[in-house]
């Protein structure tokens, strides 16, 4: 029924059509740009030898030396290198930022389509934003593709123009083309792998170290103890800086490697140059442009590493099954019964969980929501959780957590989240409900005011209140609270709880609830002690 | 050696280059004339060893001296965002982002693009002063089209910082969307908004690429321009060069040109350009370094906090006032916060996680800056820091032993303190099973219970010999007997220290004397 979504991490990569039909392009721009470079090159050497032996002959033959064409080709191809360098770079990276754009879009759904209670845990800011640096890491696949091509097409024409000036020209450049992409691999994976090994793992001890301590700042501070913990914090700096020279010294070693190359095929065209020296010159100056050329090559080797450590990372997500995403759930579900442990719970009935802190009532209401996997013996319509799929729970619960999780958007973004096609009058209507449309209607912005990461403007309380809000727009046959009035003062908290009350009334709706309060657990009909549900 | 005087080395290149070109053009000229090659064969190895060691020259010496100009910063930044006064509280992920992430950018901005500048700068007219000792008519050539460059590079340039500028914001709150609904996907999930917010992402990513795209076409154009100057000028030395060596210049050739001249300036043209294009390649250091240092303003080096020296004597605690304390960095604002605690006894902060009672705390320990309010000692004298003491949540551990821990605040107490300081807070079962305070503990603290770090950190404060101690959420996360035995020790400490306790825990709010609520 499902399948892996992807069997390879390099399908990743892997780009949608019409991301292919701009490479293509970008990659016929990048033959063009790397090919009309070189020829730019031998053809003015070619042309300024030949009008110098021309002009040394005499009259005659500088009549009858063409100088049109080679003039006129100069200049083309000027201007077309210039056009076709741009056309790449631009299509390349169009194609690259497009295909990223889709990978995130499809991860994205991908894992939305996952069940929460067995899904991997994503939810952590590292592992959401390695995520981001882990996709970005692949662009430079993407980027890079065209170029080797071009390196390809200039290497091609670098041999044919050396062929001009000699057949031994061409074979020696043909050999010191064909061994650079293997040299320069071997010796970039020799000068990086392991400095770039220790700087990642330099870099992850300090930052972890750091964190450590960033969270103990308070401490820090009030005992004066900056300089010891920075004194702490001095070894991974030292091997981080040390790793990082060796590294930056690599890409020299690289580079030094890569002009010593073009030496090499220079002295190798000319000293078995036997057309003629116009053709040599021809051959002598596609040659050096042809192993510039291959600078992508080397470019590319040096970021291998990278690279690879992004995609080793996204393998993780390789085993997920590919789902359609479920469409919310559009119309109210018929209210299924409960039982918790021995007791049956009606539908449209109003209780709480009672018990110490820690004695697990949040997690029974994170288990009947969904969003963890649970062997606590609860049934929800004579079936047990565990068994219950995903959305089936989805479409009788809504939970207003503890923690108030709030989206980054606009408040009215947040309401929308509980179901399609919310009216602003129902948003009027909730928000009444949990107490807080004054506060709404105070703000400047009112439904539209963007909320920070914290939820600020919002305070605590007031956070609370709108995931109650929330909760209560879902339309959920039950309505799962987890310490609704935490944080409000007397008065609005009484105030909440009788207008939440009446809103229970009149919609019938039930109501399992965990409050350490005692007005909330006025609007319970029957209390259950958490003890009841043994956990195993 | 400062990054820029490393960037010196790239003129090294020129002169290689020359070489490189000089055995070119002799080359050339001896097929012609059918002489020897090998002298300039030489030329062309030299060449490329010349080229090759400037490059690992500068390599060489730019990154140590990136690194000797960034740490200061490192230094100046972490200094303050661990044990400074800060006017908002900092998340350890965005401290480590500007201590670590950002002075990282301010290195390769030393190491790449600094000494790019200065090569751009030097280079182009080194190899202009090289080619007019060949032929000073190409390099007048080429001078007259690397001021057009110049000038169009200003242009394209200012237009691609704009473009970009704009977009960054943008850009940063687009991709902050993906991470925050890929982090809330628990929350998409059982609403089962899947399918919608699917589709705002999906928009958002394409927004975020296209506006990229936008921005990169902007610096592709300016790249075109110095491609299509450099290309240009190739061409018009060659068809100069060719042109005069055939005598068919409509005027009287300015110079005596030989072909091995000629070809000289042909083969140098290119490394006109070259310096510039590396400038260019180093755009983006440019940019994420700038960007790093303005996030860094206000930790740069040289900026540390002087030292609030107070004329009056240290005045004795004689108990804690707090009035009317606000704290605000918009959209949050705390407070105001009222309260009073005497030299002995337990005060308790409570409200919702995220209502600002850790924020609170640091500001009375003067680690946040308040917007408004007075915080004093009975007598009326502002609260001294050094009479705080304060109990973590999670607190410091340090690799080394137990004894080096718990003595941190006071390394000169002796052991028979640290000994009964560390019972007391009920640490003596520790001591017991693991061989007493030579117990050696590593940076993360392996094999200590969450209970047991609380009671290292009380033990800590205790022997600080602090008279007013701040504790933050001391029985957070414990099961329900090490939270019975920490609550004890605090109700006894009361007896004897003033505690301040941000709690919501009602056995701690049930010791308390007085409770705020936030």
């Amino acid at each position: 029924m499902s399948r892996a979504a992807f069997s390879h991490p390099f399908e990743l990569a892997k780009p949608t059509p019409p991301v292919r039909h701009v490479l293509r392009l970008g990659t016929l721009s990048a033959i063009v740009a790397a090919l009309s470079g070189l020829l730019l090159l031998g053809i003015s050497g070619w042309f300024l030898t030949g009008a110098a032996i021309a002009g040394a002959s005499g009259l005659l033959a500088v009549q009858t030396f063409n100088y049109l064409i080679p003039s006129a080709a100069i200049r083309l191809l000027a201007i077309l290198r210039t056009v076709s360098r741009y056309g790449e770079r631009m299509l390349s990276h169009k194609a690259a930022l497009t295909a990223m754009a889709d990978l995130r879009s499809r991860l994205f759904r991908l894992l939305a389509a996952q069940d929460t209670r067995y899904a991997p845990d994503v939810s952590a800011g590292e592992a959401s934003a390695r995520l981001i640096g882990d996709i970005e890491s692949l662009e430079d696949l993407i980027v890079r593709q065209p170029t080797r091509p071009g390196s390809l097409a200039a290497a091609l024409a670098g041999v044919a123009l050396a062929a001009l000036s000699g057949w031994l020209s061409a074979l020696l450049l043909a050999g010191l083309l064909v061994i650079f992409p293997f040299a320069v691999t071997a010796l970039s994976r020799r000068l990086t792998a392991a400095p770039a090994h220790d700087a990642a793992e330099a870099l992850g001890e300090l930052r972890a170290r750091y964190v450590d301590m960033a969270q103990a700042r308070a401490e820090i501070a009030a005992y004066g103890l900056v300089d010891t913990v920075l004194d702490e914090l001095a070894e991974p700096i030292t091997r981080l800086d040390a790793a990082r020279w060796t590294l930056f010294r690599a890409e020299a070693g690289v580079a030094a490697f890569q002009l010593f190359y073009g030496a090499l095929a220079a002295i190798a065209v000319l000293a078995t140059a036997s057309g003629g020296p116009a053709l040599a010159a021809l051959g002598l100056l596609a040659a050096t442009a042809a192993i510039e050329a291959l600078a992508a090559i080397s470019r590319t080797a040096l970021r291998q590493a990278r690279v690879e450590e992004g995609l080793r990372r996204l393998e993780s997500l390789l085993d997920l099954a590919e789902q359609p995403l479920p469409a919310a759930p559009s119309e109210r579900f018929l209210a299924a019964p409960l039982r918790l442990g021995t007791h049956a719970i009606a539908p449209g009935s109003h209780i709480a969980l009672l018990g110490a802190s820690g004695s697990g009532k949040t997690l029974a209401l994170e288990a009947l929501a969904g969003l963890r996997a649970s062997t606590a013996p609860i049934w929800v319509d004579d079936a047990p959780l565990a068994e219950c799929a995903e959305d089936t729970l989805r479409g009788q619960f809504a939970l207003s957590a503890q923690d108030a999780p709030l989206l980054a958007g606009s408040i009215a973004d947040n309401l929308r989240l509980a179901r399609p096609g919310i009216t602003e009058d129902a948003m009027r209507a909730a928000l009444a409900t949990a107490c807080l449309d004054e506060r709404i209607a105070r703000l400047p912005a009112g439904l539209d005011t963007l909320l920070g990461e914290d939820g600020a403007p919002l305070s605590g309380g007031e956070r609370k209140r709108l995931s109650l809000a929330r909760a209560l727009l879902a339309g959920r046959p039950w309505l799962l609270l987890d310490e609704p009035t935490e944080g409000l003062d007397g008065a609005t908290e009484r105030e909440l709880v009788r207008r939440l009350g009446g809103w229970l009334e009149s919609t019938d709706t039930g109501l399992v609830l965990v409050s350490h309060r005692p007005h909330p657990l006025s609007l319970a009909q029957h209390s259950l002690p958490i003890e009841a549900l043994p956990r195993t | 050696m400062k990054p820029k005087r490393a960037g010196q080395f790239w003129a090294l290149d020129i002169l290689g280059a020359a070489l490189f070109s000089w055995g070119i053009s002799g080359g050339v000229e001896a097929l012609v004339a059918r002489t020897a090659l090998d002298g300039w064969l030489a030329c062309l190895a030299g060449g490329a060893l010349v080229r090759a060691a400037s490059v690992v020259l500068v390599h060489h010496y730019a990154m140590p001296g990136a690194q000797i100009a960034a740490n200061p910063w490192r230094r100046a930044a972490m200094s303050r965002l661990l044990g400074g006064r800060l006017p908002a509280p900092v998340s350890a992920g965005t401290s480590a982002a500007l201590a670590i992430d950002h002075v990282q950018a301010i290195e390769e901005h030393g190491a790449r693009f600094q000494p790019a500048r200065v090569s751009a700068v030097v280079g182009p007219l080194l190899a202009i002063s090289l080619i007019a000792l060949a032929s000073w008519f190409s390099a007048l050539i080429l001078l007259a089209t690397l001021l057009p460059f110049v000038v169009g590079m200003i242009f394209a340039g200012t237009a691609a910082r704009r473009a970009s500028e704009r977009q960054l914001d943008a850009l940063a709150a687009l991709s902050g969307l993906f991470v925050d609904r890929v982090r809330h996907l628990p929350l998409i999930r059982h609403f089962g908004a899947q399918a919608r917010i699917a589709r705002q992402v999906e928009d958002a990513t394409h927004g975020v690429a296209m506006r990229t795209v936008a921005v990169l076409r902007a610096a592709f154009l300016s790249s075109a321009v110095l491609e299509f100057f450099a290309a240009i000028a190739v061409a018009l030395v060659a068809i100069y060069c060719g042109f005069a060596l055939l005598g068919l210049l409509p005027f009287t050739p300015p110079e005596p040109l030989t072909l091995g001249r000629a070809f000289f300036a042909l083969a140098m043209a290119p490394e006109v350009y070259l310096p510039m294009r590396r400038l260019a390649a180093a755009y983006h250091e440019k940019q994420m370094g700038e960007a790093a240092e303005s996030a860094l303003a206000d930790y740069a080096p040289g900026q540390e906090e002087a030292e609030e020296v107070s004329s009056a004597a240290p005045s004795p605690f004689d108990g804690l006032v707090v009035e009317g304390l606000i704290l605000t960095w918009p959209p949050v604002c705390i407070g105001p916060v009222d309260l009073r605690l005497p030299r002995t006894g337990i005060v308790a902060l409570s409200g919702p996680s995220g209502s600002g009672k850790t924020s609170t705390l640091a500001a009375i320990a003067g680690q946040i800056e308040a917007t408004s309010g007075r915080i004093t000692t009975f007598a009326g004298h502002p609260l001294d820091p050094a009479d705080v003491a304060w109990a973590a949540q999670r607190p410091l551990l340090l690799p080394g032993t137990l004894r080096r821990n718990l003595a941190l605040a006071a390394p000169e107490v002796c052991d028979a303190a640290v000994l009964v300081a560390a019972r007391r807070v009920g640490l003596g079962p520790l001591l017991e099973a693991r061989g007493g305070l030579d117990f050696v503990i590593d940076h993360k603290g392996s094999g200590l219970s969450g209970g047991e770090r609380r009671r290292i950190g009380l033990a800590r404060a205790l022997l600080s010999g602090r008279p007013l101690l701040l504790c933050d959420e001391p029985t957070a996360d414990l099961d329900a007997a090490s939270a019975a035995q920490i609550v004890a020790v605090l109700q006894e400490l009361g007896r004897e220290k003033a505690l301040l306790v941000a709690t919501h825990d009602e056995a701690v709010r049930a010791i308390a004397q007085q409770e705020i609520a936030l």
